[in-house]
């Protein structure tokens, strides 16, 4: 097995080092190996596998501390089981904090003490991503968004192509040529982001949210240049890299003069845009933030835009993407939304900032090598939407709408998962 | 004053010195500066961190574990009884036998409450495994201190023994994870700062 270098271990180490408040400290000094947080973890939950409860992901990181950073942990390691940095270490840290964790925080909340375990998985990938060891599918797409602009690659040309064609479509669904998708056009009220997944894949929604601003009679715009809301490096816990992907939003908000950030439906791009990216920016935002979900829920308050209660008659439920709602306290928002015009909608067991992650969370989506361990935990998510016998599931975040897209596949529950701009704007009430 | 007198007054004083050392570490490093816009009130959630929270119904580490959960709550008691006791045989105060008994019995409880929790990370298979020696010898010293001060209660004359042992106690306390007596308490205002900052605490009627 190949050795570590000194100068790998040195920058793994230094984020014990380099501590700007406490707390770090705080969490890494307070799990007291109850093993009680065990049952909040899907992948505990599903394989029964010990190694797999939040405490072992979190002590892992906190041995490594101890080994370097306490006087016990330097004189007696056996006796607080702290351990060096080596490759046997570095090995298991990727496997149970990149390949075991989707970082979704459940086991923080229910945790008997208060430790942060997904800050301190974070501290642990942070500590891979010093040191070189992110898994090479994940650091793949971050570099393609370093390098292209957004996390697939998709050229300016394809995007532009994909945007004309569905403004052509939008045009004809509402029968109106004022119904378009503005590109690049300064001074709006709105600047939109999409998640590069929406032109690629599922170019449908990006008509869908356009169709809602037509009806709100928004005054917004796209860009062609800078339009990616997802920001990998927040899962490697990179705030070099994290920090050049926000970057380029706060730069085009300034080039484009727009008043405020629309996020589009993306859990982790929605938190690492409006709760991460301004202590990255070490600044204030000059400008607003909001989400998709907040925007529908404003205009469906405001009366911009009516919704037909006769449009959709299936069952409908939510699922909660943890990182708009448990660690982003959007939990009220799409509930308003869609009881405004669900005539049957049903709540997952447990949900909003209690729900179990999709399995797709923590950058899983992207890292190929732990696929069957994905699929495998999100029978949790599949027992519990069988059980709300919904024919249709909701959730304003595409990478959910990817993993449980593959989730009814895999367990033939039968349904369809839309994202909320595209529900809402089947049930649009146009003027 | 006896030298056993001397001897766990220096322990308590070094076990003090280290918990404010801790206590300034934390101190001087500070709460983190969010740049983020706040969608909640902080000081309502961190107040929730420390109440509503810690409620075993909003718990599953409590309400799916209540028997190890309760014999957790009646240790930590027990433990906090027996420091309070401490310091009560070390000013040689003497308790009338109606107040003793009791104690006596809650002391036992708690005794019984911390053997339980070792016998289970001994014979349960994935605790033992996330456990480090630390583990066993945190739990072993003080429930030997609960032992010692029902025996205290019994036998005055114990105190030697008692104060050796204690002693122990308080040199192993900044160590280990005992020292999570200090940090639990920056943990849940971590906590409440975090989910208040971001409005998910208290929670939101739905």
């Amino acid at each position: 097995m190949e050795k570590l270098s000194e100068i790998q271990i040195r920058q793994g180490l230094s984020v014990f080092t380099n501590l700007t408040d406490n707390k770090l400290l705080t969490h890494l000094n307070s799990c007291v190996h109850c093993g009680l947080c065990a049952e909040s973890c899907l992948y505990f939950l599903k394989t029964r596998d010990d190694r797999f409860t939040p405490a072992h992901k979190a002590d892992i990181v906190s041995s490594v501390y101890r080994r370097y950073n306490t006087v016990t942990g330097r004189l007696f390691p056996k006796l607080v089981n702290a351990r060096e940095m080596n490759m046997d270490t570095a090995s298991e840290m990727v496997d149970l904090l990149f390949g075991a964790c989707t970082m979704c925080g459940r086991c923080t909340m229910h945790c008997s003490i208060g430790v942060d375990i997904g800050f301190l998985v974070k501290t642990g990938r942070s500590m891979l991503s010093n040191m070189g060891l992110v898994p090479a599918t994940l650091q793949s797409t971050i570099k393609a968004a370093l390098e292209s602009g957004n996390n697939m690659s998709i050229p300016v040309d394809e995007l532009t192509s994909t945007l004309q064609w569905m403004e052509e479509e939008l045009t004809d669904e509402v029968n109106n040529p004022e119904a378009r998708i503005p590109v690049n056009e300064p001074g709006k009220n709105i600047l939109y982001t999409l998640n590069p997944r929406e032109p690629k894949f599922f170019p449908l929604s990006i008509s869908a949210m356009a169709k809602i601003f037509f009806a709100a009679r928004e005054s917004w715009t796209l860009s062609t240049r800078m339009y990616d809301v997802t920001n990998y490096a927040y899962f490697t816990g990179n705030p070099g890299e994290s920090k050049l992907i926000a970057a380029r939003l706060w730069q085009e908000m300034d080039t484009l003069k727009a008043g405020k950030l629309v996020l589009a439906e993306c859990g982790h791009g929605s938190r690492a845009l409006r709760w991460e990216s301004p202590n990255y920016m070490k600044a204030h935002f000059p400008f607003k933030v909001e989400t998709s979900v907040e925007t529908i829920a404003r205009y469906l308050h405001q009366g911009r835009i009516r919704l037909d209660p006769e449009k959709i008659r299936k069952t409908v439920t939510l699922h909660d993407p943890c990182n708009l709602v448990r660690n982003g306290g959007i939990i009220n928002e799409q509930r308003y939304i869609l009881k405004r015009f669900i005539a049957s909608f049903v709540e997952m067991t447990p949900n909003g900032a209690d729900n179990f992650c999709c399995g797709g969370g923590g950058g899983q989506l992207a890292m190929s090598e732990y696929n069957d361990r994905r699929m495998k935990i999100a029978e949790i998510k599949a027992d519990q939407i069988r059980k709300t016998g919904a024919r249709i599931v909701v959730t304003p975040c595409h990478n959910c709408v990817d993993q449980l897209t593959q989730i009814n596949v895999t367990y033939k529950l039968g349904i369809q998962v839309k994202t909320l701009a595209e529900i809402v704007a089947d049930a649009l009430i146009l003027e | 004053m006896n030298w056993h007198h001397y001897f766990i007054l220096a322990c308590m004083g070094v076990c003090l010195a280290f918990c404010i050392y801790h206590v300034i570490r934390l101190i001087r490093l500070g709460k983190p500066s969010d740049y983020s816009p706040p969608a909640g009130v902080v000081t309502e959630a961190v107040v929730y961190s420390f109440t509503g929270a810690m409620n075993p119904a909003k718990k599953e580490s409590a309400f799916l574990h209540l028997p190890t959960y309760s014999a957790g709550i009646l240790y930590h008691l027990g433990t906090f009884l027996s420091l309070l006791l401490l310091l009560l045989f070390l000013s040689g105060m003497i308790l009338p036998i109606e107040i003793r008994y009791p104690l006596m019995f809650a002391l036992l409880a708690s005794v019984i409450s911390g053997t339980g929790i070792l016998i289970k990370r001994f014979i349960k298979k994935g605790l033992r495994n996330l456990s480090s020696p630390d583990d066993f010898m945190a739990n072993i010293l003080v429930t030997i201190f609960q032992v010692m001060t029902i025996l205290m209660l019994i036998r005055g004359e114990m105190f030697p023994g008692y104060c050796i042992l204690t002693g122990v106690l308080m040199l192993y306390f900044p160590l280990g994870k005992l020292k999570h007596a200090i940090y639990f308490f920056a943990a849940r205002y971590h906590l409440g700062y975090f989910f208040g900052w971001r409005g998910v605490w208290p929670p939101k009627q739905t």
